[in-house]
């Protein structure tokens, strides 16, 4: 389990920092050791539920890649999953998400460097966080092997051997939101308000009455 | 990759590398580039302020035949707002300039807009209405220098006139359209002043229609820009006063000649060098069909699958509202459910409107709404094939 715990998954928008030369058809970028990217027409389509789910799965950190605030193709996507991420807005992240293993990055097309910079050290960072508590990563699932014959069987274990020595320190929350292709670090991903339910969002719904009373909301949210 | 493509392309390159720049002096917050439609927005609200001024003292008459001490007209009472006016000479600047800046800066978004491939499919509805816009713009500025009635005026409507009768059919109902009458009378004048300030008003119909398929447009820059948006046009308020030319005479020998300003009176330049009246219009009307026709199917120039849509899951949507609240293009409609539905209101995608951007994707808790392109459930099965992969 812990073997896997040195990957982190690039949610990512297609229009923003240009790493097309650097990935391989695995998702693999190959200029920093376990980092992986997901393309996606939008940073707005990432779904707080995608970030808990790469978690969930083992996954050390997520970073959420956009455009510059300001320069969303799609005029308003980054914002979007920035105020999710910041629990401003509905849906965010649950209460017990590990913030620290969230990255938020808004570059542009030609910032690719900046942004193999930024990541390269988020990578480093959380590799050095202890493993997540065990009931926070079923990944027990025997990984079928065959079902990758990838060219990445690269040096990434010496990275998770790193991962596993690091010595138990809690580190304070170091998830930052870049608003400006500069990191701002007095802004976390802060927890979602207090009044957040810590399963589902606070939405609202409004719903003709059921005879049983049974909500939708307990329903709906299970099948994820 | 056609020439067509390859223009774009460099395009939003350069505008890429100069918002780069802009980032780097500014940040993105204050980023003007990142405020596009803003810009003109802004100085759309300080030529309404400062015209509302002018309109107090304004007299929209010709009278003149009498010449003499106390006559008063439209050139008189401008005289009057010049020099008279606590701060008449300013607001007259401020409107003479605001004008200048919003050609300007629509030009600016309208070439943002162009080169980083936002105006075609989902979005030829704000390019169609931003080429009607500009148009009123430019034509609401050349009436405003008719109502100065100097001498450029008197040739500007003796030109207009010129033009207006050469149009096939139609051309004499268009010329006493334009001066309200055969001639050149006080009607003409408060003829002027309503084709000035009516299209002005008509300008915020014609924005509605622009903004109507925008979920929360970003019309207000943060006000350090607009105090810079201001600084701007004061400077060249101060440094080039607006001065009248000399008063317009109907009985005295025609102006030949006036004082051109490109921003507003290019037409008139092109109505000097072009054979016939006609061939004018064809090229005025050439040119402003085009580029309405631009983002349009069959012209697109660039070659691309058209969007797909997003789609609602009927039996998995509550009517939560919440990708109906953060769709950026208002695709999104929320109906009344139906009749079986324990719920209250479904979602219905807009197809002509979607983007395919996915931001409705993201707002769903409730896995309710996808893109067939990429459905969610595909970007977490790459999530787990990469955290399987060894
Ligand atoms: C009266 C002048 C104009 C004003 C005040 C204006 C204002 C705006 C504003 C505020 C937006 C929203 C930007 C956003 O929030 O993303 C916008 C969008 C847009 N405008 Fe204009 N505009 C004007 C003229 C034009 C012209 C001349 C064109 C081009 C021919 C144009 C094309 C567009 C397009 C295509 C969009 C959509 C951009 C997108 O979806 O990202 N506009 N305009
Ligand atoms: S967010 Fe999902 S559940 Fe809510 S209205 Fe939209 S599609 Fe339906
Ligand atoms: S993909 Fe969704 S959010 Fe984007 S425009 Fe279409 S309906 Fe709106």
């Amino acid at each position: 389990m812990a073997n896997e715990n040195n990957k982190v998954i690039t949610l990512m928008c297609e229009r923003s920092a240009d790493v097309n030369d650097l990935l391989d058809a695995d998702g693999k970028i190959k200029s920093v050791d376990g980092l992986h990217a997901v393309k996606l027409p939008c940073s707005g389509m990432v779904q707080p539920i995608m970030i808990e789910t790469a978690l969930k799965q083992g996954a050390a950190g997520v970073i959420v890649c956009g455009c510059q605030i300001g320069d969303c193709y799609y005029r308003e996507g980054n914002k979007m999953i920035r105020e999710r991420l910041l629990g401003e807005r509905v849906p965010t992240l649950k209460k017990a998400t590990d913030r620290r293993r969230i990255l938020a990055l808004w570059l542009s097309r030609p910032q690719k460097e900046r942004f193999i910079a930024e990541a390269g050290e988020f990578v480093k960072f959380v590799q050095g966080l202890p493993a997540p508590e065990p009931a926070a990563a079923p990944a027990a699932k025997p990984a079928p092997a065959a079902a990758k014959p990838a060219a990445d069987a690269g040096p990434k274990t010496e990275a998770a051997k790193k991962a596993e020595a690091t010595p138990e320190k809690k580190e304070p929350a170091a998830v930052v939101v870049d608003a400006d292709g500069k990191v701002d670090s007095t802004k976390t991903v802060k927890p979602a308000s207090e009044d957040s339910n810590d399963k589902d969002p606070k939405i609202e719904v409004e719903v003709a009455p059921i005879p049983e009373g049974r909500g939708p909301l307990e329903e709906s949210s299970g099948d994820k | 990759m056609s020439a067509y493509e390859q223009l774009i392309k460099s395009g939003n390159k350069f505008f890429l590398v100069l918002e780069d720049l802009t980032n780097k002096i500014m940040t993105s917050k204050y980023n003007p580039l990142y405020y596009h439609g803003a810009l003109p927005q802004f100085y759309l609200w300080v030529l309404f302020l400062s015209g509302l001024l002018l309109f107090a003292y304004y007299i929209p008459t010709v009278d003149n035949a009498y010449l003499s001490k106390g006559i008063i007209n439209a050139w008189t009472s401008v005289e009057y707002i010049n020099d008279k006016i606590p701060f008449g000479a300013v607001v007259r600047g401020i409107h003479r300039y605001a004008g200048d800046a919003m050609v300007i800066t629509i030009l600016l978004h309208a070439i943002r807009v162009w080169f980083t491939d936002r105006y075609r499919q989902y979005r030829w509805l704000q390019w169609f209405s931003g080429i009607v816009l500009f148009v009123m713009v430019l034509f609401i500025g050349q009436t405003g220098y008719y109502l100065v009635w100097d001498e450029r005026s008197l040739a500007l409507t003796r030109m207009t006139v010129y033009a207006l009768e050469g149009v096939p059919l139609i051309g004499p109902g268009l010329k006493s359209w334009f001066l309200n009458g055969d001639t050149i009378s006080n009607y003409t004048m408060s003829n002027y002043l309503f084709i000035h300030i009516g299209l002005s008003f008509s300008l915020l119909f014609g924005l509605w229609i622009h903004y109507v398929r925008m979920t929360r447009p970003v019309m207000t820059p943060p006000p350090a820009i607009n105090y810079v948006l201001m600084a701007l046009v004061l400077v060249f308020v101060f440094m080039f006063p607006i001065t009248s030319g000399k008063m317009a005479t109907l009985n005295g020998t025609p102006p030949t000649g006036f004082e051109m300003d490109w921003f507003f009176l290019a037409p008139y330049a092109l109505m000097n060098v072009v054979p016939s009246v006609l061939v004018y219009w064809l090229i005025v009307v050439g040119i402003t069909v085009g580029l309405c026709l631009l983002p349009m199917p069959w012209a697109f120039l660039i070659k691309e699958p058209p969007v797909e849509a997003a789609e609602v899951v009927l039996t998995k949507c509550v009517g939560c509202n919440l990708c109906y609240l953060d769709c950026p293009y208002q695709a999104i409609e929320m109906v009344p459910a139906p009749a079986n539905s324990r719920f209250k209101l479904l979602a219905t995608v807009m197809p002509y409107r979607c983007s395919g951007c996915g931001v409705c994707v993201g707002a769903c808790a409730f896995d309710a709404i996808d893109l067939p392109d990429l459905p969610d459930a595909n970007v977490l099965a790459q999530v787990k094939q990469i955290m399987e992969a060894k």
